[in-house]
């Protein structure tokens, strides 16, 4: 293996096929707990695994153990996800010190509003002292993608997206003993270097795993690494103080390191036990001369804080002078605005250096800055905020003489879009006056790249499937990315000719290369200009970054009283717990069970111009995929005022009003409420909902489409309704065993979009298996009404009287399914090899007709996927249809009865006679599966009731027979049917019980 | 719930406000005032209420409002022209192919949909056309010939 270590090598990439039958896939468990406080790293302790677990799955499965350090591999994605799934792993469970240790989250509450004590005097306007952080891992990666380690006997080969190559290797050497030069790291991105994420941790559980098993291993990078970066919290954490005089003037400078270690190694290194679990900077120092961070500002009194021994090189960029001047840079614009000064002017009034100076003003004059901004009143609406930022830095040379040095000044300007926190970087203006030999256009180009490679990982989201729009699984972040793109071309002419308009010449005359301008490109400024847009464009001061989507969104709903961004960690510790107290069988369980939940306070409706036009459209889009209005509307009732009726066995529900109205409907509900709801199933009031209402498949809706759908519902007239009270018998009524039941079958985790399946698959398994509830119908349920799992996931249910039909491969269908067939059916209402969409299915075809088309083609090609469906009807499989509709032109001999009921009722729409008509049944009886059904209920709903559904093109107009047929006129009709169109299928028993029963359940209903 | 819809009857735009569910024949007859296409059965069944929709053969009593918008719909009336009546109008007056004349309307718009795809079928065509079109007077000889004529069969013996 070793020898062919190297030639292996050469043909493999990021792509696990190309490691060929070798190679393995790895999944990795993390312990219940494990966060880094303060420096010091602590975490459950494993005590136990249960080999027996895994013992049963098929194919080999290999667990791998070290210390804390966790691992399955498998041959596949799926056994290994699979395995470790059911791994029993005994953890002692860590001592919880609730006591706000955590400072990423400490900082996060303080970003939004929470004051200081220092707050006290700030208000006399005289001094201020924050706090500002930098994450260990900035996030877990760019986009999901495949991390693979060979480790061979004496030598390691990573795949690896990332962008700390030197930390990471050394690492690696720290994790396997190995040289360096024994440790190749391949595809290593081209990141901005602002810091890790944990492309970097995927790589050592990859290279741990793979030396275990002594084969390459593949382990998918996906965002639930965010537990790492959660558990990592901050590296840094600064604190900067300063005091300031009459006129606006800063007297006194201050700044302390509070917290250090710029570079945080991996997860896999604390857990293995190869890096002592305690305070990491103190065993590794490297006594490295340290100096106070540069800071181009002069004032009085200035005290810069030596920074410090951080531990290992600083190779992999500048990381203190980033992190301190986004503390500066970020720090100055709140001063200036607490003293009520133009943060630019501030600095020029503490800038000494001519050049800066010039620097500045040209970039202004040219970013068209004034003060205030009011770019948030030129373009914002309901939930899009618009800001502009101010920052700059210079940085000495590598000689650190100062006059040579860059200097940078950025002006940038954002969307911040409110609901889904995106953030979108409009316009950027970068000034950089690098000195006098530099290549204009390749620094131009070199800052281009750069600086998106600094937004990117600031801002972007995280690649998702829960995108609307015809580009279904397209990626909206990409398209903005571009914009900006556009943005900065536009202003890179100004760099250069910038840097141009202030010609400087070097005394020494060194020459400047010219083909890397990178080290004299100073990005520092650009964390801290899109820190300080963000407040000109919310309010809110983002003091450590990144800026992503999920972190704006939780802060600023946090801003608006919103709890939606808590509510998401408190279902992540909630399931934690469970798992731990499942482990150890303490009190822990039993508080998981109780019933009680405490209602959430009401709130007045919120205003109607909120949201914008923009989200209530998309919450439209969710609502109809979510067909709300189905259930919630009564039989000739106004739309979502709830109210009708379902027969479940445990006795009669009915639907909520879920229009605003404050008093009958859900007005008050706050979106923490909503989403409690629509996720737990408990109501605003802490009472259970009966999971007649699918919050079990609703709990997977990404939290951008809950907040639309809140927009959309909240945005609806209010009709004060009162629906009838529910009429269940005991024990069914009481709804506090409701708590037993979500425990048992209730799994509020989000969607998880699966790796091995493509961008199509994941969007459809969204909508089918969350918002679009397909299993809510088509799967059966268990004797306590929970829906069947694993083998019976769509094997299809009764429901309503009507059967839904199975989704998998047991679907019944005479002609068997395709996706393009599929397609046809959910877009159009019907397909010509299989028939109409009736029944409950019909609204449910009209609602998902407001769908752009790839969703609704993601759906197709995910249920395909459930039937091992073709992709297309091949030429033979409409040669057996066109035979099945030959095989009952004729009538059989014996069925004279229902053969007259038959021609007099039916035959003029369901016989092709010739004459052209436009009323005529377009797909032959002979191709219904209803009729190939072990049961006769659609067949007898579609004659009783008929088939209706004005809104869809496809869906015919069939007439009820309910008023002229008997049922025994029925019965004899409906064996002729199953005789005539399936002679293949046995005769159907018990028609006349089910017609009579129909026929009064429909009274009931119907009125 | 009402809407106001946009109809093309007999070459004519009309707009009207209905419910879409509403069925095409009762929008015809009170609307419309166009009571050239019957109500007979209501289920479909005995095609007295057939109208043509885009030249097709339709059963108005079944078909939903809405499912016509943006189809040309034409009754019993739009079929004459300034110039005469339609042949096949005229082939059902000269073989006096009425009795209580209920179910003619029907008949006609019947026999027009297949010649439109068909300018001479065959006798054994037009009477398996015919099939579903209920005649309660027993006039199915003389709707037949009439049928016939206007196929062009005038030259032929006999009937059955």
């Amino acid at each position: 293996m070793n020898a062919s270590a190297s030639h292996r090598s050469t043909g493999i990439d990021r792509r696990p096929e190309s490691l060929g039958g070798e190679g393995r896939f790895g999944v990795v468990i993390r312990p219940p707990a494990y966060r880094l406080d303060d420096g010091t790293f602590v975490c459950s302790r494993l005590q136990g695994v249960d080999h027996k677990s895994v013992a049963t799955l098929p194919g080999r499965i290999e667990v791998v153990v070290e210390g804390n350090f966790v691992g399955v591999v498998a041959t596949s994605l799926q056994a290994a996800r699979e395995a470790a799934r059911r791994l029993r792993l005994e953890w002692q469970p860590l001592e919880v010190a609730e006591n706000g240790t955590q400072q990423g989250r400490a900082l996060r509450v303080e970003s939004s509003h929470q004051e200081n004590p220092a707050e006290a005097d700030a208000t006399l306007g005289r001094y201020l002292t924050r706090h500002y952080g930098w994450p260990s891992r900035m996030r877990w990666g760019d986009e999901p993608g495949w991390v693979v380690a060979d480790h061979g006997r004496d030598r390691l080969d990573i795949w690896a997206p990332t962008t700390t190559p030197v930390l990471l290797e050394r690492d690696l050497m720290a994790l396997t003993g190995l040289a360096g030069e024994a440790i190749e790291l391949h595809d290593v991105a081209s990141g901005s270097g602002i810091g890790r994420h944990c492309g970097d941790d995927a790589a050592a559980d990859a290279a741990l795993l793979s030396r275990a098993v002594g084969r390459p291993v593949a382990v998918w990078l996906d965002a639930s690494y965010a537990r790492d970066v959660e558990a990592l919290g901050q590296a840094q954490r600064i604190a900067v103080s300063v005091e300031w005089n009459a006129q606006g003037g800063i007297e006194r400078y201050r700044n302390r390191q509070e917290l250090v270690g710029s570079d945080t190694p991996v997860v896999a290194l604390w857990l293995s036990g190869m890096l002592e679990t305690r305070r990491h900077d103190d065993d590794v120092a490297t006594g490295e001369p340290a100096s106070p961070p540069f800071s181009p500002y002069v004032f009085r009194d200035q005290r810069l804080a030596v920074p410090g021994e951080a531990r290992g090189s600083h190779d992999d960029g500048r990381a203190l002078e980033w992190q301190h001047g986004f503390a500066r840079e970020s720090f100055l614009d709140e001063v200036a605005r607490e003293s009520g000064q133009d943060p630019v002017a501030l600095r020029l009034r503490h800038l000494d250096d001519p050049r800066g100076v010039e620097l500045i003003e040209s970039v202004t004059r040219r970013a068209g800055w004034s003060w205030p901004t009011k770019a948030s009143e030129e373009g914002s609406t309901a939930d899009v905020r618009r800001g502009r930022g101010f920052a700059y830095a210079q940085l000495p040379d590598r000689h650190g003489r100062v006059e040579e040095g860059v200097r940078s000044a950025w002006v940038a300007d954002i969307d911040v879009n409110r609901v889904t926190g995106d953030v979108r970087l409009t316009r950027l203006v970068v000034g950089q006056d690098s000195g006098p030999l530099v290549d204009t256009a390749q620094l131009q180009k070199t800052l281009q790249q750069r600086v998106l490679g600094v937004a990117r990982p600031l801002l972007a989201r995280e690649p998702s499937f829960d995108e609307w729009g015809e580009n279904g699984g397209g990626n909206r972040d990409s398209s903005s990315m571009q914009e900006s793109r556009r943005g900065l071309v536009a202003e890179a002419r100004n760099v250069a000719g910038t840097s141009c308009s202030t010609p400087m010449t070097r005394s020494d005359g060194e020459p400047v290369s010219a083909l890397s301008p990178l080290d004299e490109a100073d990005l520092s400024p650009g964390v801290a200009v899109i820190a300080n847009a963000l407040f000109d464009a919310t309010g809110v001061r983002f003091r450590q970054p990144p800026f992503t989507a999920s972190r704006v969104r939780q802060t600023l709903q946090g801003e608006c009283g919103a709890r939606g961004g808590e509510a998401a960690t408190g279902r992540r510790a909630t399931r934690w717990r469970w798992l731990t107290g499942a482990a150890v069988v303490t009190a822990g369980a039993a508080a998981m069970l109780w019933p009680w939940k405490s209602p959430i306070a009401p709130v007045a409706r919120p205003a109607a111009n909120l949201y914008s036009v923009e989200t209530i459209e998309r919450g439209r889009l969710v609502a109809e995929v979510g067909d709300c209005v189905i259930c919630h509307t009564a039989e000739g009732g106004i739309d979502n005022a709830g109210g009708r009726a379902f027969d479940t066995p445990f006795g009669t529900l009915y639907s909520t009003n879920i229009t605003p109205d404050e008093a009958t409907g859900i007005g008050n509900w706050s979106y923490a409420a909503f989403e409690r709801a629509m996720r737990h199933g408990i109501s605003r009031d802490g009472r259970h909902l009966y999971p007649a209402f699918p919050y079990t498949a609703f709990a997977k809706t990404s939290d951008a489409d809950m907040q639309a759908l809140y927009a959309y519902l909240m945005a609806q007239p209010a009709v004060s309704a009162e629906p009838p009270a529910n009429e269940l018998s005991f024990p069914f009524n009481v709804r506090a065993l409701l708590a037993g039941w979500n425990a048992l079958y209730h799994d509020a985790s989000p969607f998880q979009p699966d790796p091995s399946q493509s961008d199509l698959y994941n969007r459809g398994a969204y909508l089918a298996e969350g918002l679009g509830h397909c299993s809510a119908c088509h799967s059966p349920r268990n004797a306590l009404g929970a829906e069947q799992g694993g083998e019976r996931y769509l094997a299809g249910a009764l429901v309503e009287g009507w059967e839904a039909p199975p989704l998998n491969t047991l679907s019944r269908s005479p002609i068997p399914w395709s996706e393009e067939s599929l397609y046809q059916y959910l877009r159009g209402g019907e397909s010509e090899l299989h028939g109409v969409a009736s029944g409950p299915m019909a609204p449910v075809v009209a609602g998902l007709g407001e769908l752009p088309e790839s969703d609704v083609r993601a759906i197709a090609h995910y249920v395909a996927a459930q039937m091992n469906a073709p992709a297309s009807d091949a030429d033979d499989v409409r040669l057996e249809a066109q035979q099945l509709v030959a095989r009952a032109a004729t009538s059989p001999a014996g069925l004279e009865a229902g053969e007259r009921l038959f021609d007099g009722a039916c035959a003029s729409c369901h016989v092709d006679t010739g004459l052209p008509s436009f009323t005529q049944a377009k797909v032959s009886l002979a191709l219904n599966t209803n009729l190939y059904s072990e049961r006769p209920d659609n067949v007898i709903q579609s004659i009783l009731g008929g088939v209706h559904a004005t809104n869809v093109p496809g869906i015919g107009e069939m007439p009820g027979f309910a008023d002229s047929f008997s049922d025994s006129q029925v019965t004899t009709l409906v064996e002729y049917l199953r005789a005539r169109f399936a002679p293949g299928e046995p005769a159907w028993s018990g028609i006349t019980e089910r017609v009579s029963q129909i026929r009064k359940d429909d009274n009931k209903t119907h009125g | 719930m009402t809407r106001t819809l946009t109809l093309t009857v007999n070459r004519q735009s009309h707009r009207i406000a209905v419910a879409p569910e509403t069925n095409l024949l009762h929008v015809l007859r009170n609307d419309l005032a166009l009571n050239g296409p019957k109500y007979g059965c209501g289920l479909g069944e005995c095609g007295a209420c057939t109208v043509l929709v885009d030249g097709l053969a339709a059963r108005a009593c079944v078909l939903p409002v809405a499912a016509v918008i943006g189809h040309e719909v034409t009754t019993l009336e739009g079929l004459a022209t300034p110039d005469g009546l339609d042949p096949v109008q005229t082939a059902f007056i000269e073989k006096q192919a009425a009795q209580c004349g209920y179910c003619l309307n029907g008949m006609i718009m019947s026999v027009r949909a297949l010649l439109n795809r068909d300018p001479h079928p065959s006798k054994e065509s037009i009477r398996a056309a015919l099939e579903h079109n209920l005649c309660r007077c027993g006039t199915h000889v003389e709707i037949l010939e009439a049928a016939y004529r206007a196929a062009g069969h005038d030259d032929e013996e006999g009937c059955a």
